[in-house]
């Protein structure tokens, strides 16, 4: 036949072929064998080793834990954080989202132990504390990290962490207190009481002040230092009622040479606002709050919340607040109300507001408090009517301990609205959940309080047995 | 080291392939020169071939001991040049082989059908070929004839039903989505450890999904890429199962492996055929939810319970803001379309006995059972040339593919909007055709339509097999090949979908690109010796595996457009992240080896293993070793039964032995830092990966099977029973931690036992066959027991609420519902603890299993002349979560079965559901989360369903002349009978589109 020729070709060629195969896989093999299961790191990670040798990644491991703050967990602007959920949770939103939203729940004061966002909650906020942790055992053993870097990423790392377990402990009651990210020591972790737990974050804090430099790194205040500390520090003497510690410590902060306090109430919430001691920058360019972006609308019906009308009502006449932080938007022959504190909900030429973490008017707020519970009434009055002066209002009348207390809690309910759940922490603070709630929030009940501790939290380590109450 | 003495073996096995190929292939080269010389009286021999029935065509014609042959012609003609008193020796494959001696230069040859020879089917076990009635090793198997028939798109819906042992769950009917497939149970605590190895012509296919969560919502658990395959391209699926078949497979065996092996091309003329077909599918079965005054009176009746007179703002539905004299079933509404499916299909194949070719194409749409247009498209091609020289010293065979995929759905399955819209929500269109938002009170389902999901991928897979017969039984022989797949997503969010009462304009709109290519490449060099000793034949192999998978993904979002046109030009979006930017490298290699030993076709010995490295596990965990033995006794060939006129085969066959399971991801073992992709203040974060644990192995199965094949009345009935027991210790498992550990798993091995107990059967009955008419059953059950048998520290550990020792892998705790309390009108359960409050995990003790118990398939072929009818009857005998679990409270804005009207209203009342309520109540709002984490979450969900009908009328030859032609009709799950009282009860995941029922008729042309 005629193929044979060019099958005696082929064939040879194959035959050729197979040897130079044959032969390479052999050379090939031979050469690499010993290394041939031997992978490179992928592209996308870093050797645990030498990430804190090095300042830019360490620095980065911290960029890291800030922009979860920002874009997730309980202190982010968007819906699932706290600004919203306890907004509703409380008194200060009424919600108007579809029936499946995430919001549901809290609007209904109807949380179950299995809802997966009560695990993603907790979940993501103890991740953040393993990361704070790495840092701290990370710089603690790295070789060639500067000093000044050492202490300035330990101190942020400490002050991260103290933030997550104080709210933590104001959301879930006693709560594991992680300092380790030994997974067989948190595996089995107990609960600390929430007095302990406070004691044991001024501690931390005070370490942290200690740590932290005195100067931003950052004009826009995005990263903390020692004031930040302080200012958190404050706050948690306020919640252990150690009234003459937490005035200290706010007096500390409210005379921090670069905190000077903003007069005018339409530039609060700008991202170059003085009276700013923490924010979180914008992921990128051109980007504002996601407080802004879940806040604003601008037809009626609202699509998914409003404040409610009898927050509204709590505005005293003329207090200016009520022009500048919440706006009106009219629809459908009826008026709705928005907050307005940050007022861009879409991205501009250069961002102009970031979320802010801490600012100046809750400090005055603190010590007029721990000055009241230590019977200067005097003091108090001259910090509560600080706030109220900005607000356009004239100065309280209250003179009394009771009093004085009483306006302290109704301005902070007006200066503090949608930002991370003070309404609810303040109501807690004073007791008073049950009074101000029942009849206002029909799902409201006394067990309300605590949020119960996620289902399968419980089962995967039974030292945080019993559940919170009525759960 | 180990390493190094792992390595210095793999070396040795190369010397030892190159010393043992280098002289013999001198000496074939040698050979190579022509042994003939041109003789001085050949001359041209011509003539025909014929068998009983006409001439036939393809028939190898060799002149002995020459270079020279040829094929017989499509009118059995041959003709050659060759001498008188050359030998030519005829052969085609079911016939008797026949040597004549040249006489003439006019020959006439009739050829014998060689009934033995029919019978002799060859298996294919993966690194070897072994004849079925010889095996010694648990291996099913369905073939083109089973696949072809049936309208389905992805190869494993094709398997289901027809294979004991292998349990096949279809995720969803949205197109390019994904499969469960368990082959004898779930050998690991892992989930998705758990799926076998897919070996297509050589080359092992990664059935990792590619894709990403962020850009494939609409498919649970991403895309398969197994979809990528056209079904009517196989030409067989081997499913290997024990340890005789798997061990050889070593680390990756543990779960089976299935064989997949694509059409090759056939000698003779050319043929070409082509197939057309086209049909629908639809949603298989529906949910019987409450109309509009059901559902109204319900929701009155819960707000009345709550004691609030006040209708809440947001309560649309009966606060009067809807019109409450709407009724829409939202269930026909979204899913009630039929999904048009069409499938054309070209192939070409031919060629000599040397050379032989196929080439085929195919294209296949379908479109969707949403509203709105979207559709799945695949094209594909593949190739296929064998070639061996004339003295078949030397072959080759290469097969290639390359299939694209379109696929566009919408970025989120309607199917929970279906189940859960009030009856009376607003209508989905305003009179202008735009969609309505009824003033912003709901979330327009038809919003999730304006995103869309895409993907296309590219995969290429190809390979080449070169044998090359070195001496006597001597063989060498090379596997090659390499697969490349493409594979991109999008799931694009535009303003639209938003409420435009939030003013969202495209700055707003919102894109999610990931590409994944996934390159693989494998190298198995092999020698492999027969030989003959009296009555011994010896089989040996010995062969090494290299392989590497390469997995690059970029993942990028991007937002903020000037208008939605642009939406898929990242480069229009103001806002452009990079979510991901990875490439990741597996490396394997292997070395394995094989001996068989046969005394007399009645005794029977098997013995494989495999020494396995793999780059997934630490420096000092990175070898292991797997081994196993079969063994068989073909006691039908004993003296004392070959005379047996009832049995007429009988064999007794088991095995013993280890495989490994690696499927646990690359780089778990590392300590490392991951790039957040996000910027904070100019620096882009880093996060710590995962909690690492540097120390972690093989999870290791030991698996024992014995089973009995036995044919009487020459094989008319055939039955084989197998029973088998698989014990996977050494569990590889991302252990749960509370989440107090920063995460929420750990990679560790655990003590822990999982044992797989089962029995299959098959049967296969030749009812009737008298030439014109016969009538084949084929049917299959396998019942399996998972249990798991030791795990140290249980009690203690996290699974304690997941498993329980000497119950199955697959069970859920529920709290024990024991009916409701006709005081307080709510749900009430066992106290299990005797606390007086019912609480997790102290009353959580009713265990509920989801394991099937049995499944199994009934297939039943009659044909008459040209008609074939065949159908499948598939049945599952199991439980499942029902639609209590799913659905949310009878009383809150959801609809809910009519079923739930059988309500507590009063003291006294004795009903099936608790008191309504819309959700403020929290004793009320408790009892319901308990029912749903209850036995009464869970109720039987076996069904028996009419997998595949097909009817095929072959056109008389008579009418067609040189044309075959074919006429059918086909379809797939015609019929589900089942007492299950949610929608479909094949799922895995609540809330995703079930499988379609399909139904396509087309023809088939052959000349």
């Amino acid at each position: 036949m005629k193929t044979i020729t060019n099958n005696k070709t082929i064939q040879d060629l194959f035959r050729k072929l197979g040897i130079i195969l044959i032969v390479t896989c052999g050379t090939v093999s031979c050469n690499s064998c010993s290394d041939f299961n031997e992978v490179e790191l992928p592209a996308s990670q870093l050797a645990g080793e030498s990430v804190y040798e090095n300042t830019t990644t360490a620095n980065a491991v911290m960029a890291g834990i800030y922009s979860k703050l920002r874009d997730g967990g309980l202190l982010t602007g968007l819906p699932a954080g706290m600004s919203n959920q306890l907004g509703h949770y409380a008194d200060e939103l009424d919600f108007y989202g579809s029936a499946s939203a995430s919001t549901i729940p809290f609007y209904n004061n109807a949380l179950l132990p299995t809802t997966r966002d009560m695990s993603s909650l907790w979940n993501s906020t103890y991740n953040i504390i393993y990361s704070c942790n790495a840092v701290i055992e990370g710089v603690a053993t790295s070789q060639s990290l500067p000093q000044q870097d050492r202490d300035r990423l330990t101190g942020e790392a400490l002050l991260v962490r103290s933030l997550m377990h104080f709210y933590l402990a104001n959301l879930y009651g006693a709560i594991p207190y992680v300092t380790s990210t030994d997974y067989k020591i948190n595996t089995t972790i107990t609960k600390t009481e929430v007095n302990d737990l406070y004691s044991l974050l001024v501690n931390d804090l005070l370490q942290a002040i200690e740590l932290l430099p005195q100067q931003f790194s950052t004009p826009l205040k995005v990263i903390p230092n020692q004031v930040v500390a302080k200012a958190l520090l404050a706050r948690v003497y306020l919640y252990s009622g150690l009234w003459a510690e937490a005035s200290d410590m706010a007096s500390a902060v409210i005379g921090n040479q670069n905190l000077i306090w903003e007069t005018q109430l339409d530039q609060v919430f700008l991202k170059e606002s003085s009276s700013t001691i923490w924010q979180l920058a914008s992921a990128t360019a051109g980007k504002n709050t996601n407080e802004g972006a879940t806040f604003i609308f601008e037809t009626a019906p609202p699509p998914f919340t409003a404040l409610s009308n009898a927050f509204v009502g709590a505005f005293e006449q003329g207090d200016l607040r009520r022009e500048y932080w919440v706006t009106e938007v009219t629809g459908d022959n009826q008026v709705w109300y928005r907050p307005n504190k940050y007022q861009q909900k879409t991205t501009t030429a250069t961002s102009m507001e970031y979320s802010i973490m801490f600012r100046l008017a809750e400090q005055y707020l603190i010590r007029a408090e721990a000055r009241v519970r230590q019977g200067d009434l005097i003091g108090a009055a001259d910090d509560l009517n600080k706030v109220r002066e900005r607000a356009g209002l004239t100065g309280s009348t209250a003179t009394t301990v009771e009093t004085l207390l009483e306006a302290i809690l109704a301005e902070r309910r007006v200066e503090l609205f949608t930002e991370m759940g003070q309404r609810f922490f303040d109501l807690k603070r004073y007791g008073i959940l049950d009074m101000e709630l029942i009849g206002v929030k029909p799902g409201w009940n006394s067990t309300d309080s605590l949020f119960p501790l996620p289902e399968a939290e419980l089962l995967a380590n039974p030292n945080l047995l019993p559940q919170n109450p009525g759960y | 080291m180990k390493i190094f003495s792992a390595n210095n073996g793999l070396r040795l096995l190369f010397y030892s392939f190159v010393l043992a190929s280098c002289p013999p292939a001198a000496s074939a080269r040698a050979h190579a020169s022509p042994p003939y010389s041109v003789g001085y009286y050949q001359q041209t021999i011509s003539g025909t071939v014929s068998d009983t029935s006409g001439p036939l065509p393809g028939v190898s014609v060799l002149v002995k001991n020459s270079g020279i042959s040829t094929i017989s012609d499509v009118n059995g003609n041959f003709q050659l040049r060759a001498a008188i008193g050359d030998t030519l020796v005829f052969s085609f494959i079911g016939y008797k082989e026949v040597t004549r001696v040249a006489t003439s230069p006019v020959m006439a040859v009739v050829l014998q059908e060689d009934a033995a020879q029919l019978q002799e089917l060859v298996i294919n076990a993966g690194y070897y070929s072994v004849k079925d009635k010889e095996r010694t090793g648990s291996i099913a198997r369905i073939t083109a004839a089973d696949i072809e028939k049936q309208p389905v798109s992805n190869v494993l819906a094709t398997m289901q039903g027809r294979m004991a042992g292998v349990n096949i769950t279809q995720k969803t009917g949205v197109p390019g989505g994904g499969f469960d497939i368990l082959i004898r149970g779930q050998n690991s605590l892992r989930g998705e450890g758990n799926s076998p190895m897919y070996i297509i012509d050589g080359v092992p296919y990664s059935s990792q999904s590619v894709g990403n969560s962020l850009t494939s919502n609409i498919i649970p658990g991403d895309a398969n890429p197994l979809s990528n395959l056209n079904p009517q391209e196989i030409e067989s699926i081997e499913v290997l199962k024990d340890a005789d078949a798997t061990a050889i497979y070593g680390s990756r065996g543990a779960n089976g492996v299935v064989l997949i092996t694509t059409k090759k091309g056939k000698a003779g003329k050319v043929t070409y055929s082509g197939s057309l077909s086209s049909g629908f599918g639809s949603v298989t079965r529906f949910m019987d939810l409450m109309n509009t005054p059901q559902y109204l009176e319900m929701r009155t009746e819960a707000f009345a319970n709550d004691g609030i007179t006040q209708y809440p703002a947001n309560a649309y539905d009966i606060n009067g803001t809807w019109d409450q004299s709407r009724n829409t079933d939202w269930q026909k509404e979204l899913l009630g379309g039929t999904a048009g499916i069409t499938q054309v299909s070209l192939s070409a194949s031919g060629g000599s006995e040397q050379t032989r070719f196929l080439l085929s194409a195919n294209y296949r749409t379908e479109s969707t059972v949403y509203p709105g247009d979207f559709e799945y498209r695949r094209k594909g091609m593949r190739f296929a040339v064998n070639h061996n020289s004339p003295d078949n010293r030397f072959s080759l065979s290469f097969t290639g593919g390359y299939s694209l995929q379109d696929n566009n759905q919408p970025g989120t399955d309607l199917t929970f909007d279906a189940l859960r819209l009030a009856p009376n929500a607003p209508a989905l269109y305003n009179p202008d055709g735009s969609l309505n938002w009824e003033n912003s009170t709901w979330d327009n389902p038809l919003r999730m339509l304006e995103g869309k999901y895409t993907s296309n991928s590219g995969d290429l897979t190809t390979n080449a097999v070169l044998t090359w017969k070195i001496w006597k039984g001597l063989a060498f022989r090379s596997n090659l090949g390499f697969t490349d797949l493409n594979y991109s997503e999008s799931t694009t969010s535009p303003s639209t979908i938003y409420n435009p009462a939030y003013g969202a304009g495209p700055e707003y709109s919102s894109i999610y690109v990931s590409n994944t290519a996934r390159r693989s490449w494998i190298a198995e060099p092999q020698l492999s010796w027969e030989g003959q000793l009296r009555d011994l034949q010896l089989k040996a192999l010995v062969g090494t595996t290299f392989q590497e998978l390469t997995n690059t993904q970029l993942v990028q979002s991007g937002t903020g457009f000037t208008s939605n046109a642009l939406i898929y030009n990242l480069s229009a979006a103001t806002t452009k992240n990079i979510l991901n930017n990875d490439r990741t490298v597996y490396r394997y290699q292997a070395g394995f080896a094989r001996v068989n030993l046969n005394w007399k076709g009645k005794y029977i010995m098997n013995l494989t293993g495999r020494r396995d490295g793999s780059s997934r596990f630490g420096p000092s965990r990175r070898f292991a070793n797997f081994g196993a033995v079969g063994m068989a006794w073909l006691f039908s060939r004993e003296k004392l039964f070959t005379e047996s006129t009832i049995l007429s085969f009988g064999k007794l066959r088991g095995s013993y032995g280890t495989s490994g399971n690696d499927q646990i991801g690359d780089y778990q073992y590392l300590n490392t830092y991951t790039s957040t992709g996000i910027n904070y203040n100019g620096t882009i974060g880093l996060q710590p990966s995962r909690l690492f644990n540097p120390d972690f192995g093989w999870e290791t199965n030991k698996k024992l099977e014995v089973a009995l094949e036995t044919g009487f009345l020459k094989d008319r009935v055939f039955l084989t029973a197998s029973w088998y027991r698989n014990r996977s210790s050494n569990q590889l498992v991302g252990i749960p931690l509370p989440g107090t550990t920063g995460f929420t798993s750990i990679q560790a091995n655990l003590g822990a036992t999982v044992q797989n107990q089962g029995t299959e059967l098959t049967l296969r009955t030749i009812n009737i066959d008298n030439g014109a008419f016969s009538w084949i059953t084929a049917a299959n059950i396998s019942f399996a027991k998972n249990k798991l048998i030791a795990f140290p520290g249980l009690e203690s550990s996290t699974y304690s609420q997941q498993y329980a020792i000497g119950k199955p892998l697959n069970i859920v705790m529920l709290y024990e519902y024991t009916g409701l309390d006709p005081e307080t009108g709510t749900y009430q359960f066992r106290d299990v603890d005797g606390d007086g409050v019912i609480s997790s995990p102290n009353d959580k003790k009713y265990i509920a299993d989801f394991n099937p118990q049995y499944y199994g398939g009934i297939q039943n072929t009659f044909s008459y002349k040209g008609i074939t009818l065949d159908f499948l009857f598939q049945f599952v005998k199991q439980d499942n979560w029902n639609p209590n679990y799913m659905l949310g409270m009878p009383g809150a804005m959801v609809n809910q079965p009519v079923a739930a009207l059988d309500r507590w209203q009063q003291p006294g009342d004795i009903s099936s559901f608790q008191q309504y309520s819309s959700g403020t109540r929290a004793d009320v709002l408790n009892a319901f989360s308990r029912y749903t984490q209850s036995s009464a979450a869970v109720s039987d969900a076996s069904y028996i369903r009419l997998k595949n009908l097909s009817v095929s009328y072959a056109l008389p030859q008579a009418w067609t002349q040189q044309w075959k032609c074919r006429l059918f009709v086909e379809a797939q799950n015609l019929l589900t009978i089942t007492s299950y009282d949610g929608a479909d009860p094949e799922f895995t995941a609540t809330g995703y589109l079930p499988p379609l029922k399909m139904i396509t008729t087309g023809i088939q042309l052959t000349f």
